[in-house]
């Protein structure tokens, strides 16, 4: 297969590079000449070929140059100001190594173009050029790459709005992560080979595990034999022991790169018995809802289903929003971070039109919020059911809301009412209430609520925002009360909600040939599960609190593809003995980002170190997160380094088929081929692992499988694979007809009885029978959407007061922790990285919102504060802070701001984590790792999916007899990081034992 | 002669310009144009990034700026070696890494701060606008900044197919004068601004259509508050200024200066 496709790269030979024409190179004529064009690429200083010349020149000038500032001399900058009459004398003195004739200068070496996506959570296509076999460049994709004008066309669009038209983009918005990949690729965190921690053995033995010792001791270097050996035959001493569900492996993992057949999703699991429900043999760790928490645990219940924020259909939500939306209310999503460069071209289009208010709820003055026109009503994190309250009792009062749609399309009405009204619990939810709690003048509450009632308005949604903190699914519902309230659906009121892109080719309706299915085609299980399993959320529990003499509970498989009533079933872990239970006892987990971004990653820790866990091990392609936790770490290759599929988007969505770009690096191998290595260690015990290769293969190499995830697309309904393979990709046609699908909830506003939503009532359930028949005591999460924040429950497992968070400064409704940890501090979606990963890209680290240089050369996290807090706080910009509550110590650089409210701080999650001590109740995390400190508890009791987005911490300026005295306690936390790159952080060199290399 | 024109408000600051700029010339070598950018501390493009205003009326303006690529460039004047710093035919400036001394005098001279030193090849380096590519004309026959743009910020080609945009365009500093000219323009280039939020102190409402008129050195202009109380006059001025607002049968008048920053008044009671 990889030779076909070279061969249909490099179509033509012999040619001289000189007279290699654009389209020769765009078609790959490169791989060629870079044969037949001579030395040429060697000149530049590969191998030194024999035409190869060195001109050596040394000369030296001087000079005296008189500059006059003054008339044209005026213009010198300030910073670099000559005097006037000021004489400059310079000397200069260099070497200059220049390649003699005869072959090609550096320019003109001929790159091999690769199409594709690289990247990480973005499959924008893009194109990486390569020379002598090192990626020179990422850029974007332009579609009118070898393809014909016929089928490029088909895949085009347009629509107009208002008279202005948007035209899908024929070069593709590649996000900054993708151009950027290149260090990314050749990162010096880069994992180059199997290793495994000094001070572990295997077997299980506490005294030679040295559990204690895991995120401190360091690495040596094993053989790819060895790795697979000693995890296969770890497997089985640890299954045989303890039954075979007590090995824990990742679930999807979030955030891969752009892999189809080497995804790692599911990929351990697969291997024993994965694929088949009720045969799998390991515990499955199953990732949740993370970044649309409150819409998963509350709008569901609400509105019905929809998946990633959205609520579906979502269908040319778009078009409607750009023909008829007067105002979008955007909730603390950022679509330039969260959608990325994809949003631009659409985010531009519309605020061309001129025709929308842009209005922003968030305690941020986000990315997207402060580049364009809009109205920014900076908000407490937390409150926004507050906020919601008051919109909801001022349409009451003031009578401007769609009564006429709420008596068709809703239940419950009368529940909100009373609520708001004070009926309920005596307290009216006035605007004067909300203002106290919110932090948003009363003035401002009742003009966003008329001008809601007023226009015709969109919920614009990006993940994020308000629905990844405690009692998230509060707002999540209520938001839908807003909308249901003024007539969700009607023409310009929709939910505009979903994954990250803008771009109406997200939505439009292009299933003439769909090309976004080779990911589920090739066989990567989303929803197969084993009989025992945990929540990611719950992983540092059971491992540390809980088995056979202590299970725990909870609702939900809580994965994000999840539909609405599993999250009434309850779950145990363990599962009885009699069904097989285990208790954990071993871990392997891919893409590790637990600590990073998940829930209290101060108790992940603390369960990494847990001698209960005798063998942890990981595979990734960077030295970082969980990674250096564990005890053998398996080396991963990028998506530029394996032939593969790859389906990449743009404004126009296709297929590619992806040769490799460069050979793998080091003796890195894909997450596929590397479970492979165990799979064929394990087959060799025999008895349960004798089908380990066949499960994970299905029988298929590498071309029968990528053929396989080829042929599950719907594009080869109409393109077999023999077409296929004649190109480097292929264009989905978009449906002409795209337009007349009816966008959002449009049918359901019209027709309520013939397209009813999928809840019992079939229409919007303000109030949740369901809710209430099956949660009759949860306070947390009512049938209907109430103002909760929670309140003291210091240890809510030993003695409970019914709440699971006091994440809140309303000390009215009996917050108490505020007192000790006076601010909120919001952790959003970060802007410099996707989670956890690309925190080593040198080029983003130079900007000033990624990272910050310290006085002491250490390069920080920002953390955004008001100037008031600021001055309260003694605070300057630039200082090192401590942001810190009872699960640890945080630090960062404080980046004083106008663009945070005062009473909040703001530091985005997943900054790689450094740390100065990582024991248990004593963390100091020199990296910023902020979700370290978050809360364990879920987002409600019922709810386990995580609520780490605003939480509550106090903030010191860093007194710097502190950082000496924790030089002095933990010195080596220093030493061995002096020689890193501050612009890479922490290498993989850094974890290997002296010699280890 | 080429020419490029960056319409700035389109730009949502994701730096995809000035990493583009990294990704093409950082480890990479473009002999005879340009030898390698240092991986870290140097921008050929910088995007300049500044906030503005005060919470809650914000905004943070971006304006990417490479070489201008001046005519009449003040570092060819003051570069010490004849023939170190070229003008070519279509207006691009490159300093030539083999004849360049490093004697830094083009650093000093240069206005705009675009041309650095790296001290590892002892040379002076900045934007070459891609003339590698340019002249070989594959696989991109623009500079990458231009390339690597998502909201088509900047337009790089002929001065006389952009003249009709650089006819509404400006220069990056306008006050340095007709000299050096240059090859680089903008557009929507941030201004002064003054914003508020009126309300009604009595009613705890704001004020919708209260009329808001600007005078003095900042500018003269008129506007109505909207649906939020809101007013935000764009483009101004640096200077004094007296803003009076009349709504709800009362007028207030505010004097301020937008000499040094934007002016953001908060939430306004008008009384």
């Amino acid at each position: 297969m990889k030779e076909e496709k070279e061969k249909l790269i490099s179509n033509e030979e012999g040619k001289q590079a000189g007279e290699v024409s654009r389209r020769d190179f765009l078609v790959g004529a490169g791989t060629v000449v870079v044969g037949t064009a001579v030395g040429a690429g060697m000149l530049s200083g590969c191998s030194g070929g024999e035409t190869t010349k060195t001109v050596e020149t040394t000369k030296t000038v001087e000079k005296t140059v008189t500059t006059t500032v003054g008339g044209a001399g005026a213009t010198v900058t300030e910073t670099k100001t000559v005097g006037a009459g000021e004489t400059v004398t310079a000397t200069a003195t260099k070497t200059v190594t220049q390649p003699g004739g005869g072959g090609l200068e550096p320019w003109q070496e001929p790159e091999t173009p690769f199409p594709g996506a690289y990247g990480t959570d973005s499959n924008q296509a893009c194109i990486a050029d390569v020379k002598n076999g090192k990626i020179v460049r990422i850029r974007p994709f332009n579609w009118d790459y070898d393809v014909s004008e016929e089928d490029l066309k088909a895949a085009e669009w347009e629509f107009t709005a208002h008279g202005k038209t948007y035209k899908s983009f024929r070069r593709s918005h590649s996000s900054w992560f993708s151009m950027a990949y290149k260090k990314r690729i050749y990162s010096p965190a880069r994992i180059l080979f199997p290793v495994q921690r000094v001070d572990w053995e295997p077997g299980g033995d506490p005294d030679k595990i040295n559990a204690q010792n895991r995120g401190i001791s360091k690495y040596k270097r094993i053989s790819w034999d060895t790795a697979a050996t000693l995890i296969a035959s770890e497997i089985k001493r640890v299954q045989d022991k303890y039954g075979v569900f007590s090995c824990l492996f990742a679930e999807t993992p979030a955030h891969r790169e752009t892999k189809v057949v080497h995804w790692p999703g599911n990929i351990q699991g697969r291997m024993l018995g994965g694929a088949v429900p009720g045969e799998a043999m390991f515990s499955e760790q199953v990732r949740n809802a993370d970044s649309w928490e409150g819409y998963f645990w509350g709008l569901k219940w609400l509105a019905g289903e929809g998946n990633v924020g959205a609520v579906t259909p979502s269908t040319n939500n778009i078009l409607d929003v750009a023909e008829n939306c007067e105002m979008v209310v955007i909730q603390g999503c950022d679509r330039i971070v969260t959608g990325k460069a994809a949003s631009c071209g659409t985010l531009n289009f519309l605020h061309k039109l001129g025709t929308i208010k842009h209005v922003y709820l968030a305690p941020d003055c986000n990315y997207q919020n402060a580049a364009y026109p809009g109205k920014w009503i900076p908000i407490l994190p937390n409150t926004d059911i507050a906020l919601s309250y008051a919109i909801v009792y001022t349409w009451l009062v003031e009578d401007t809301w769609d009564k006429e749609y709420v008596d068709t399309h809703v239940v419950g009405m009368e529940y909100i009412r009373d609520y708001a009204m004070g009926d309920v619990d005596g307290v009216a939810k006035t605007p004067e209430w909300a203002s106290k709690r919110t932090g948003i003048p009363e003035w401002t509450i009742k003009a966003l609520a008329r001008a809601w009632a007023k226009y015709r308005t969109t919920a614009g949604h990006g993940t994020g925002g308000h629905v990844r903190g405690p009692y998230s699914h509060e707002e999540g519902r209520m938001t839908g009360v807003l909308m249901g309230m003024q007539g969700l659906g009607k023409p310009g009121q929709q939910w505009w909600g979903g994954f990250g892109g803008a771009s109406p080719s997200r939505s439009a309706d292009t299933s003439v040939g769909s090309a976004r299915t080779p990911g589920r085609a090739c066989r990567q299980v989303r929803n197969v599960r084993s009989k025992q399993f945990i929540p990611k959320t719950l992983v540092s529990p059971a491992i540390l609190d809980h088995g056979f003499d202590k299970p725990m509970s909870w609702y939900g498989h809580t994965a994000n593809a999840e539909m609405r009533p599993d999250q009434l079933i309850k779950f145990t872990y363990p599962i009885p003995q009699a069904d097989g239970g285990a208790e954990i006892h071993l871990f392997w987990n891919d893409k590790p980002c637990n600590i990073g971004c998940w829930n209290a990653g101060h108790k992940l820790i603390e369960a990494f170190r847990s001698p209960k866990l005798e063998a942890f091990f990981t595979q990734h392609q960077w030295m970082s997160g969980d990674c250096v936790f564990a005890d053998i770490i398996l080396p991963i290759n990028t998506a530029a380094e394996e032939d593969d599929l790859c389906n990449a988007t743009g404004d126009q969505s296709a297929v590619f088929y992806k040769p490799r770009a460069i050979e793998p690096l080091g003796e890195s191998k894909s997450d596929y081929e590397a479970t492979l290595e165990v799979a064929y260690k394990l087959q060799e015990f025999g008895g349960r692992y004798a089908k380990a290769v066949e499960n994970l293969t299905e029988g298929m190499d590498f071309d029968a499988l990528i053929r396989y995830g080829y042929e599950g697309t719907q594009m080869a309904k109409t393109i077999p694979w023999e077409e296929f393979q004649k190109k480097s990709y292929l264009l989905a046609p978009v449906n002409p007809k795209w337009q007349e699908s009816a966008p959002g909830l449009r049918r359901f506003y019209e027709d309520p009885v013939k397209y009813p939503r999928d809840l019992p009532s079939g229409k919007l359930e303000f109030y949740s029978q369901v809710l209430a028949d099956n949660f009759p005591d949860d306070k947390e999460r009512p049938p209907y959407p109430q103002y909760v924040i929670g309140g003291p429950n210091p240890n809510w497992e030993v003695n409970d007061t019914g709440w699971m968070h006091d994440e809140s400064l309303d000390v009215e409704n009996g917050a108490e922790r505020c007192k000790q940890y006076p601010f909120l501090l919001q952790t959003n979606h970060p802007r410099w990285r996707v989670h956890v990963q690309c925190d080593d890209i040198p080029w983003f680290r130079e900007v000033d919102t990624c990272k910050m240089k310290g006085p002491d050369g250490y390069m920080y996290e920002p953390l955004w504060i008001n100037p008031i807090d600021a001055e309260k706080l003694g605070i300057r910009h630039g200082d090192i802070v401590k942001i810190f509550n009872e699960r640890g110590i945080d630090l960062g650089a404080a980046y004083v701001s106008q663009r945070i409210i005062p009473g909040a701080v703001y530091q985005d999650h997943g900054a790689r984590e450094d740390f100065v001590s990582s024991w248990p109740h004593e963390c100091i995390n020199r990296g910023g790792t902020n979700q370290q400190i978050s809360p364990l508890p879920g987002v409600s009791r019922n709810c386990w999916g995580m609520a780490s987005q605003a939480f509550l911490v106090g903030v010191e300026k860093l007194d710097p007899a502190e950082m000496e005295q924790w030089r002095t306690q933990h010195p080596h936390a220093f030493e061995w990081s002096k020689n890193w790159d501050p612009y890479v952080g922490y290498t993989f060199q850094d974890w290997l034992e002296q010699g280890g290399a | 002669m080429k020419a490029i024109v960056f319409n700035v408000l389109q730009c949502v600051g994701c730096y995809s310009c000035q990493i583009g700029c990294k990704d093409e010339h950082c480890g990479n070598d473009w002999m005879p144009y340009a030898r390698p950018q240092p991986e870290t501390g140097q921008f050929w493009m910088k995007l300049r990034e500044f906030e503005r205003g005060a919470t809650p009326q914000v905004k943070v303006s971006y304006t990417p700026v490479p070489c201008m690529h001046c005519d009449d460039a003040p570092c060819m004047e003051a570069c010490l070696t004849e023939g170190a710093i070229i003008k070519r035919a279509d207006g691009l400036v490159i300093i030539d890494p083999i004849k360049c001394s490093g004697c830094q005098l083009c650093i000093t001279a240069c206005p705009y701060g675009a041309i650095f030193y790296n001290s590892g090849l002892q040379i002076a380096q900045k934007c070459t606008g891609c003339a590698h590519l340019i002249d070989r004309g594959w696989p991109i026959k623009e500079p990458r900044c231009i390339n690597n743009c998502p909201g088509d910020v900047g337009a790089f080609g002929e001065e006389s197919e952009l003249a009709s945009e650089i006819a509404q365009a400006e220069k990056l500093e306008p006050n340095f004068g007709e000299t050096p000219k240059v090859r680089v323009y903008y557009k929507g280039l941030p201004k002064r601004f003054i914003a508020g939020c009126v309300y009604n102190p009595a009613t705890k409402d704001v004020v919708i259509g209260a009329t808001c008129t600007v005078s003095g050195a900042a500018g003269n202009t008129s506007a109505a508050t909207d649906d939020f109380g809101d007013f935000w006059f764009e483009g101004l001025s640096k200077g004094t200024f007296t803003l009076t607002i009349s709504g709800d049968g009362k007028t207030k008048t505010i004097t301020g200066d937008t000499t040094e920053k934007d002016v953001a008044l908060g939430d306004i009671a008008l009384t």
